[in-house]
C-alpha cells in the first residue's frame, strides 16, 4: 500500500542546533503510526514541519505522492491535520465556534448560525463525544477540551491526523477512550501519526514506532517486533535505571512557608507547610491546579482567601503581595520561562541583574563589572554552557535558558524556592544538573515547593508530595515511599470520563 | 508504572554537549535595520555637502542644529516611552505648547523660578494621568496620549484665551535664544546635554534598565521584582520634562510662545525615533541613534528647502520616510525570530 503522507529527508536547524537532521518517516492509510523520543528528540519539530508551520531547510513533505508547499494552508488543503499539544482553541468561544473555525461552511463569507451548529454536531458525533455544543471553551474541563480540539482537526476531514502528546492532561479511563477512539479512525482509512513518551499507550495503539533522538532517526520498527526496553533503551542511547540512590538524606527544620486557607480562581482551600530544608512536591495533572496554587501562595496572582507567612531567621511575615514575597527571601522560577522568566533578547548579564539591580546598584547606577562579575559566578554555578553571559538568553537551548533562570535567583540567596516545572522541555544532561541544583539548594537550609508532572522526577525529588485535583490537595505521601501508581492513583480520582 | 519499569532516569550525570554559539544568521533586513541610519546619515551629508550650494556653510550647520533642538530635546526623552513598548507620547504637541506659553506669560508676572515650577508642576501631571492610564490600567498609549492632547490644547486656549505672549525682548531668555557658545547656539548644547544625561540614565541606572527590560519582556520584569507600572510614570515623565525643557527652548527662540506653536512635533519626533532605529515593539533602541535620527531628518528638511522644494513635498517626505523605516523595524523582527 502507499504511503498517504511522506517526510523526505528532512532537516531543520536553529541557530547552529539540527532540531531534525535528515529524517524520512512514512505513513499509510489507516497505520498509526507512533514517533516517540526524549523532550527535545525533535518530535514536535517534525510535525510543525509537517503541518507547514515550520519551513525545513532541505527535504520534502509529499501527501499522495504529491509535493506539498510549505505553508501551513497548503498543509491542510493536502489533508494534513495537527492536534497541537498547547491547547489552541478560543477560550471565550463556543465549542461549536471553535470547531467551526476549523472547518468553515461558509457562503460567501458569511457565517451561517444554524450550519455552524449542525456541522459542529455531527464532527461530534462521528468521533462520540458529548458535550454542549455551545458552552464556552473556557467552562470545560481540560479533558473535554483536548477532546473538542480532536474535533476540530477532524472536522477538516483529513487524510492524515497528527497528534502531539494527546493524552498528558487525561485521566486513565480518559485516554482509554482517547485511544479506542483512534482505533476507529484509523479503521476508516484515517493515517495517524502519534506522539508520545508513554510507552504502554505506544504498545497498546500504533502499528510502527519511529525514534528519533537528538534530531535523528535512531530506530524504526513495527510495534510487534520490538519491545518497550527496546524503545527505552533506543530513545535514550543507554541502558537506564531509576536514580534511587540519589535521593538525598532530608534534614527539615522549622517552618519557613505556611499557606492557610488559600482560595483563588482553580484552587479551592489549600493548606500548605514547607520546612528549611526539605523539599515539597506537588503532583497531579496538568491543569489540576498547582500553578495556580503557588502563584496564589506568593502573590504572583491575586487570592480570593488565606494567610501566607515566611518565616526567616524567627522573624514571621506575611506576605500579601509579590514584591513583599520577594523582599523576604522566596524565588520563583515559573512555568513559562520564555514568557514569564527570561527577557530572550538580553544578555544573560541582564537577566541576572533584574531581580539582583538593587542589591548590586544601591544608589541605582549601574556598575557593569560588578554586574557582569556576579553573572559569571552564577553562570559557572549553574553549569551554563558554554558560560559566555554576554550572549543573548534567547540563543541558549531549554535546559540552559532554564539555567539561567534560576541562577537569576541564587544570588540572593532566597529562603523559599518555587519551582514549576523545572524541567520541561530539557535535555537529559541538564535535567541532572538542574535536580542537583535542587538538591543542593535543599542540603543548604533553602525551603522548597516543587511542580512537576514528571513522576520519576517528583519521586526522586520530593520529601513530601501533595497530590493536587480539581484545586484540592487530594493526599500526602512520603516521598521516601511513594511509587508512581499512588501519585497517578489520587491525580486521576475516581472521576470517569465526562464524554 | 512502577519503580522497577524506569522510562526517563539516568543513572549517571550526562555532560550536555557544548552549544555551538549559535551565529545568530544577520540577515539582510536585520542589517539594514541596525545600521542603515549610520550610512544614509554620511551619505546624505556628503552628497549635500557635494551637490547642494550653501550646505556646508557654518552658518547654515549650525542653523540646521539650532532649528533641531527643540523637535530633538522632545524625541530623545520620548524614546523612553517607546523603548518602553508604549509606541509614542502624542501630547507632547501639547506639552510643548503648555510650558513655552507658561515661561513667557508667567515669567512676565511672577519670573522665571515660578515659571519654571508651574511648568514642571504641569509635566508632572501630565505624565501621571499618562502613566498612570497606561502603566497601571493597560490603556493603550496613543489613545490616551490623544486624548490628553486634546483635553490639554483645549485647556491652554482657554486659559491663555489663544493669545500671543511676548516676552521682554532684553529678558534672560531672549539672551538664551539668541545665545551662542563659539558658533554653536545654546539651544544645540541644550540637545546635546540632554541626550548625554538621558543615554546615561537609560544605559546606566536601574530605571532605565527596568523600561529596557519591560519594553522586551512585561511579565518577567514584573517576576523579577518591579513596579512595573511606577517604571512606565517614569518613561513618561522623563518624555514630560524634555518635552518642557524643549517647550523653554522653543519659547526663547522668538521670545513668543502661543498655543498652536508646537504642530507637528508627535510625529516629527517618532520619526526622528524610528528613523534612528529604536523599534516601535520596545526594548530595542538607544538615545544616541535617536540624536542621529534627529540629524538626518533635519538635514533632509534643509536640504529640500536649500533645493527649493515645496513644504507640501517635505511633509509628504516625512511621510514616506517613516512608513519605511516602521516596515524595516517590522521585518527585522520578523527575521530575528526565525
Amino acid at each position: 500500500m502507499a504511503a498517504v503522507v511522506e517526510a523526505k529527508n528532512i532537516t531543520k536547524a536553529f541557530g547552529g542546533v539540527k532540531a531534525v537532521d535528515d529524517v524520512t518517516v512514512s505513513v499509510e492509510a489507516g497505520e498509526i503510526h507512533a514517533v516517540v523520543g526524549e523532550n527535545g528528540a525533535g518530535k514536535s519539530t517534525l510535525m510543525r514541519i509537517l503541518s507547514g508551520i515550520e519551513f525545513p531547510d532541505s527535504g520534502q513533505v509529499m501527501v499522495e505522492g504529491k509535493e506539498i508547499e510549505n505553508s501551513a494552508k497548503d498543509s491542510i488543503d493536502a489533508g494534513i491535520s495537527l492536534v497541537h499539544q498547547e491547547l489552541s482553541l478560543v477560550p471565550e468561544m463556543t465549542v461549536a465556534e471553535n470547531i467551526y473555525l476549523g472547518g468553515f461552511p461558509t457562503s460567501a463569507g458569511f457565517t451561517k448560525r444554524k450550519e455552524m451548529k449542525k456541522f459542529a454536531q455531527e464532527t461530534l458525533d462521528e468521533i462520540g463525544v458529548q458535550v454542549d455544543i455551545d458552552e464556552r471553551i473556557s467552562r470545560l474541563s481540560v479533558a473535554l477540551r483536548q477532546f473538542v480540539e480532536i474535533a476540530r482537526a477532524i472536522a477538516r476531514k483529513p487524510k492524515v491526523l497528527i497528534l502531539d502528546e494527546p493524552t498528558a492532561s487525561l485521566t486513565p479511563a480518559e485516554t482509554d477512550y482517547l485511544l479506542s477512539m483512534l482505533e476507529r479512525l484509523a479503521k476508516q482509512g484515517l493515517a495517524i501519526i502519534y506522539i508520545s513518551h508513554r510507552i504502554p499507550e505506544v504498545f497498546r495503539l500504533c502499528h510502527n514506532v519511529t525514534i528519533l533522538r537528538d534530531g535523528k532517526l535512531v530506530y524504526v520498527s513495527e510495534i510487534k517486533k520490538t519491545t518497550p526496553q527496546e524503545v527505552i533503551n533506543q530513545m535514550v542511547g543507554r541502558e537506564l535505571k531509576l536514580d534511587l540512590e540519589s535521593r538525598r538524606d532530608a534534614k527539615p527544620g522549622d517552618v519557613v512557608l505556611s499557606a492557610v486557607g488559600i482560595k483563588a480562581p482553580g484552587v479551592n482551600d489549600v493548606d500548605l507547610e514547607v520546612r528549611a530544608g526539605e523539599i515539597v512536591g506537588l503532583g497531579g495533572l496538568v491543569g489540576a491546579g498547582r500553578t495556580e496554587l503557588i502563584r496564589a501562595i506568593i502573590g504572583a496572582d491575586n487570592k480570593t482567601a488565606g494567610n501566607v507567612h515566611i518565616t526567616v531567621d524567627g522573624k514571621r511575615q506575611q506576605i500579601t503581595s509579590y514584591m513583599s514575597a520577594m523582599r523576604n527571601g522566596v524565588a520563583y522560577v515559573p512555568e513559562e520561562r520564555r514568557v514569564d522568566g527570561l527577557a530572550m533578547t538580553m544578555s544573560v548579564t541582564d537577566n541576572v541583574y533584574l531581580p539582583n539591580r538593587k542589591d548590586l546598584a544601591a544608589s541605582g547606577v549601574i556598575n557593569p563589572a560588578k554586574a557582569a562579575k556576579v553573572a559569571k559566578e552564577l553562570a559557572d554555578r549553574v553549569g551554563l554552557r558554554p558560560p559566555e553571559i554576554k550572549r543573548e538568553a534567547g540563543q541558549y537551548s531549554g535546559g540552559n535558558q532554564q539555567k539561567i533562570v534560576i541562577a537569576k535567583w541564587l544570588h540572593k540567596r532566597p529562603s523559599f524556592v518555587v519551582l514549576d516545572e523545572p524541567t520541561r522541555g530539557v535535555d537529559v544532561g541538564a535535567k541532572a544538573e538542574i535536580h542537583r541544583l535542587v538538591k543542593e539548594l535543599a542540603d543548604q537550609g533553602t525551603a522548597v515547593l516543587v511542580v512537576s508532572s514528571d513522576l520519576p522526577e517528583l519521586l526522586e525529588l520530593s520529601d513530601v508530595i501533595h497530590v493536587v485535583r480539581d484545586g484540592k490537595i487530594m493526599g500526602t505521601l512520603d516521598g521516601a515511599k511513594a511509587d508512581e501508581k499512588q501519585v497517578m492513583g489520587l491525580a486521576a480520582g475516581e472521576k470517569l470520563v465526562e464524554a | 508504572m512502577s519503580k522497577n519499569e524506569p522510562i526517563t532516569q539516568i543513572n549517571a550525570m550526562a555532560q550536555a554537549p557544548e552549544e555551538q554559539p549559535k551565529q545568530k544568521s544577520r540577515r539582510g533586513v536585520e542589517w539594514f535595520a541596525e545600521n542603515g541610519i549610520f550610512v544614509f546619515t554620511a551619505v546624505l551629508i556628503l552628497s549635500a555637502a557635494i551637490f547642494v550650494d550653501g550646505f556646508a556653510s557654518l552658518q547654515n550647520i549650525t542653523d540646521v542644529f539650532h532649528r533641531a533642538a527643540p523637535i530633538g530635546i522632545v524625541a530623545v526623552g520620548m524614546t523612553f516611552v517607546v523603548i518602553s513598548g508604549n509606541y509614542l507620547d502624542l501630547s507632547v504637541v501639547a506639552q510643548v505648547a503648555t510650558a513655552a506659553v507658561i515661561m513667557i506669560a508667567v515669567s512676565n508676572e511672577y519670573g522665571y523660578f515660578a515659571a519654571v515650577l508651574a511648568a514642571m508642576l504641569a509635566a508632572l501631571i501630565y505624565a501621571i494621568v499618562n502613566g498612570v492610564a497606561v502603566g497601571y490600567f493597560k490603556a493603550n498609549a496613543v489613545i490616551v496620549t490623544l486624548s490628553t492632547t486634546y483635553v490639554g490644547l483645549g485647556l491652554l486656549r482657554l486659559l491663555s484665551g489663544g493669545s500671543i505672549f511676548f516676552g521682554p525682548p532684553d529678558g534672560a531668555l531672549a539672551q538664551f535664544g539668541a545665545g551662542k557658545l563659539g558658533p554653536v547656539p545654546y539651544s544645540a548644547l541644550v540637545l546635546v546635554a540632554m541626550t548625554l544625561i538621558l543615554a546615561f540614565v537609560l544605559n546606566r541606572t536601574n530605571f532605565g534598565f527596568t523600561v529596557r527590560s519591560f519594553g522586551i519582556n512585561e511579565r518577567a520584569t514584573r517576576l523579577g521584582g518591579t513596579n512595573t507600572g511606577l517604571v512606565i510614570i517614569g518613561a513618561f515623565l522623563v518624555t514630560s520634562l524634555s518635552a518642557m525643557i524643549a517647550g523653554f527652548v522653543l519659547a526663547a527662540f522668538s521670545n513668543t510662545a502661543v498655543s498652536a506653536m508646537s504642530t507637528g512635533y508627535d510625529f516629527q519626533a517618532l520619526a526622528a525615533i524610528i528613523v534612528g532605529g529604536t523599534s516601535v515593539f520596545g526594548g530595542k533602541g538607544s538615545v544616541l541613534r535617536t540624536l542621529l535620527g534627529v540629524i538626518f531628518v533635519s538635514v533632509l528638511s534643509n536640504v529640500l528647502v536649500l533645493l527649493n522644494i515645496g513644504f507640501g513635498y517635505q511633509q509628504m517626505a516625512l511621510g514616506v520616510l517613516i512608513a519605511l523605516a516602521v516596515t524595516v523595524d517590522a521585518l527585522a523582527r520578523r527575521a530575528g525570530k526565525k
